[in-house]
């Protein structure tokens, strides 16, 4: 659905992204794994617009050209992000967030039905629509974010350390939503420093180091492998 | 009574078009982020286009209205697209653009003065409309003060239901909040931020009529509606619509009864210590957030 040929990126002379490929297929979660400034998040940004791809990458959906493409334009090709720190309008109620996300012409027709899907994987946020985002918890603003991307109507979801700052009980509530949204069949790149619970759902999954792709496999081979449960797992 | 009763009208009249005017102001920065020191420029232009229609063409000001409101939306848009995007796209971040608008809005300022120096001199400006005292609770004031009143608590009222009740105006708002997630979620910033500065500029018209109806202009007067407007929106909170209209009205009626009770001389001075007391006591504005 999405793929990503040899793509690289540069803070100034610092190479952060080193020619990666990868792709994504519709109901299917992949996972990356990396280490604190691996380039996991510039990974997400590059095919999300917000930093720009090196000559010589190409990032397609569908066939359809996304190398150099404002990130709006993004959006409206089906490929939502949610980034690290959530990015959502905390000044603005749950009900503004949402509507701001149905905001891309390709998510009207079917904003009332997105609505629903956000709201049935997220019940908490039907009590709180009015709720300014600002003063909720912090799984609150991420099932926040998640459902301001959903109201996209995106095919690819991008989500960069969802986990991060929730508590062990609101974590595992989010990769449980996570599952049943790849359920619903849209394709999701999930970044992660929590290894174990990303493989455990995870259909593929890549390892990234100093910005170029080091392993790849399914889940379950990655979580038997050696080298990631040393790196990753914690294990030996 | 009757004085108290007085200045409060006549402070209302004044706060409303302070009121106003900021808040197209806020568009402008808070939004489009673009300082905008040609603003009052655009208000003085607008006097002087209601005073040729009225002048020159028996057009009545709020007939004008709707030929020099979009007049003034257009051309904000142009030297939005003409002269600030250029500034906006280099730009590497928001403290770049903030001193590369101001010093290019500057510029406008005077090129915009410059022009109306030549067309209309620089002798102060009046007409006379709608002159008419009008008898309210026992003091009077000018018909023509009470229709500025109105028109601009219309159009005050309108672009609030704009921006809180639609979608559009939603999205103008989460730009000022959150740039990146305005992007993530499909909004295209560069346009939507020339739309709310043309959207601004078509306020600052409006603005101009409704003040040149009663109030004497010269083509060098544009500065100090700037400045008031920019007073009026750090006192209300960059972006702040409610914060704007109530610290218009404040500022109105500070000045209209410093004006009465002391000395009209005194007004800057009221305006500046109104300004400062509110910096020094809450920095972010009335209704502003402490900083995070």
């Amino acid at each position: 659905m999405i793929e990503i040929s040899a793509i690289s990126a540069f803070y100034g002379k610092h190479c952060a992204l080193d020619g990666v490929s990868l792709t994504v297929q519709r109901g299917e979660l992949v996972v990356i794994l990396g280490a604190n400034g691996a380039g996991k998040t510039t990974l997400l940004k590059a095919i999300g617009g917000l930093v720009p791809v090196a000559p010589g990458g190409r990032i397609a959906m569908a066939g359809k050209e996304l190398t150099a493409v404002p990130a709006h334009d993004i959006v409206a090709a089906g490929v939502a992000l949610v980034p690290e720190g959530r990015g959502i309008f905390g000044e603005m109620t749950v009900r503004e967030n949402l509507l701001l996300g149905a905001y891309p012409a390709r998510a009207r027709k079917t904003e009332a039905r997105n609505l629903e899907l956000v709201l049935s994987l997220f019940p908490r946020l039907n009590e709180r629509l009015r709720q300014t985002v600002r003063t909720m918890s912090g799984g609150e603003q991420q099932m926040v974010a998640i459902g301001r991307a959903l109201m996209t109507a995106p095919d690819i979801l991008l989500l960069d350390e969802p986990s991060l700052g929730l508590s062990p009980i609101m974590c595992k509530e989010l990769f449980q939503s996570l599952g049943r949204i790849r359920d619903a069949g849209l394709g999701i790149l999930l970044v992660e420093q929590n290894a174990k619970q990303s493989l455990k759902i995870a259909d593929r999954g890549y390892l990234i180091e100093s910005g170029r792709i080091v392993g790849a496999g399914t889940g379950a081979a990655l979580s038997a492998d050696p080298a990631v449960q040393r790196a990753y797992l914690g294990a030996g | 009574m009757t004085l108290t009763l007085d200045i409060l009208l006549s402070g209302l009249v004044l706060g409303g078009m302070y009121a106003l005017i900021a808040m197209g102001l806020t568009l402008q920065y808070g939004i489009a982020r673009i300082m905008n020191l040609s603003y009052g420029e655009f208000l003085i232009a607008a006097a002087f286009g209601a005073l040729f229609l009225f002048t020159g063409m028996a057009v009545n000001p709020i007939l004008g209205l709707l030929l020099i409101v979009p007049a003034s939306f257009a051309a904000n848009w142009l030297l939005y697209r003409v002269v600030l995007t250029p500034l906006v796209k280099r730009a590497k971040n928001q403290g770049m653009l903030e001193v590369d608008s101001i010093l290019g809005t500057f510029g406008v300022l005077f090129v915009i003065q410059g022009i109306m120096q030549v067309v209309f001199g620089g002798a102060l400006q009046s007409y006379s409309y709608l002159s008419v005292p009008v008898r309210i609770l026992g003091t009077t004031l000018a018909a023509n003060r009470i229709l500025a009143l109105l028109f601009a608590l219309v159009i005050g009222g309108l672009l609030y239901l704009l921006l809180t009740r639609t979608r559009f105006g939603t999205a103008l708002r989460a730009i000022a909040v959150n740039p990146v997630a305005a992007q993530l979620s499909g909004i295209d910033i560069a346009a939507a931020s020339g739309l709310a500065f043309a959207a601004g500029g078509a306020i600052v018209g409006a603005g101009g009529v409704l003040i040149s109806m009663f109030l004497t202009f010269s083509a060098a007067s544009g500065v100090i509606f700037t400045m008031k407007a920019l007073i009026v929106v750090i006192m209300g909170g960059v972006g702040n619509m409610m914060g704007a209209l109530v610290a218009g009205l404040l500022l109105g009626i500070a000045e209209t009864a410093v004006a009465r009770l002391v000395d009209p001389g005194l007004t800057i001075a009221v305006t500046y210590a109104l300004f400062l007391g509110a910096l020094l006591w809450r920095p972010t504005g009335l209704f502003g957030r402490p900083a995070r």
